[in-house]
């Protein structure tokens, strides 16, 4: 039941929402459906993934070689650490330590902005060695006919992923100059909320796209 | 209970801690070396353990309702159909020439 008096005082909440809690699970509901897009949008790619791989599968373990293990290994765990902050951002809307949130929303920035450049650091070593995608391949350090093809591949499912990753940062910005404004509460942080469960899909492909392309040996 | 469930600092931390020990075994288990194709089977599973302790914990679906945890398996439904209508056709049929191109 709908306790009239105290939707009204909340000024959050629009008119046709129940009340608070309503609103905020439509939210994430509606956030949900869109995180099903996005896994449909980069299963595309690993469908690509898969039916190239069976098609070629000397060629990814000898390509996958040229990838270095110890800087995959580190954008994981910097973006495990930047899942965890965000968590602890929206902790802290929760309990309503407006300090705490702006804080853990720069320090998420931050961490994403480290696998930035490390993966600008990847990239930039294989361009320079004529690693490119598609018809610009130059190198020759590895012997099969199909070389170009993990490599674009590569460059496809990272490269989303990386854009991902700055649009990520981009709604963070937001959060932080919304935080410091004083928007968000213990009773509205629905931004807050919604940004985070996109940040830990963005972890979630990574954690995929780690083995699949830096691991196979 | 859903909406406004606030995540104990134990279950974060134990989450962060969970997914980096993943994260070691994930890359010691590559340089095992595993037959194929059991290395990415190894890969793939400790994968998605690591994918459940996102989405269950850092994501909230032990607390949200269900709807949302409906929401994610019915992609990866979709996703399993998308895979495996794909595979029937490339599977049976000659490496196209044009991809050595």
């Amino acid at each position: 039941m709908a306790n009239q008096n105290a939707t009204h005082g909340e000024s959050h909440v629009a008119h046709h929402f129940v009340d608070s809690e309503q609103q905020l699970d439509s939210s994430k509901l509606g956030m949900w459906l869109f995180l099903v897009t996005e896994v449909l949008f980069f299963g595309g790619l690993f469908v690509a993934y898969i039916v190239y791989r069976a098609w070629n599968p000397e060629l990814f373990y000898m390509s996958a070689k040229e990838l270095s293990t110890t800087l995959g290994a580190i954008n994981t765990v910097v973006l495990i650490g930047s899942s965890l902050t965000i968590a602890l951002a929206v902790r802290a809307a929760q309990l309503n330590q407006r300090a705490l949130l702006s804080r853990y929303l720069i320090v998420t920035i931050l961490l994403a902005c480290v696998f930035l450049v490390i993966k600008y650091f990847e990239y930039t070593s294989k361009f320079a060695v004529g690693i490119l995608p598609g018809e610009f391949y130059t190198y020759e350090g590895i012997d099969h006919p199909g070389a170009p093809i993990f490599f674009s591949i590569y460059y496809m499912m990272t490269g989303l992923h990386g854009l991902h990753v700055i649009i990520g940062i981009g709604l963070m910005v937001y959060l932080v100059v919304k935080a410091r404004a004083g928007t968000y509460t213990a009773a509205y942080y629905t931004p807050v909320e919604v940004t985070a469960l996109y940040w830990h899909l963005v972890d979630l492909i990574w954690i995929f796209l780690f083995p699949l392309l830096y691991l196979i040996e | 209970m859903s909406g406004h469930h606030i995540i104990s600092l134990k279950y974060l931390l134990g989450a962060a801690t969970a997914l980096v020990v993943l994260t070691i075994i994930t890359v010691g288990a590559s340089f095992i070396e595993i037959p194929r194709p059991f290395d990415l089977i190894v890969a793939l599973s400790l994968a998605f353990g690591k994918a459940t302790v996102v989405a269950a914990i850092f994501m909230g679906l032990i607390w949200d309702k269900k709807i949302n945890t409906m929401a994610l398996l019915f992609s990866l439904l979709f996703f399993i159909i998308m895979i495996g209508i794909t595979l029937l056709d490339t599977l049976y049929r000659d490496v196209p020439f044009w991809i050595y191109s």
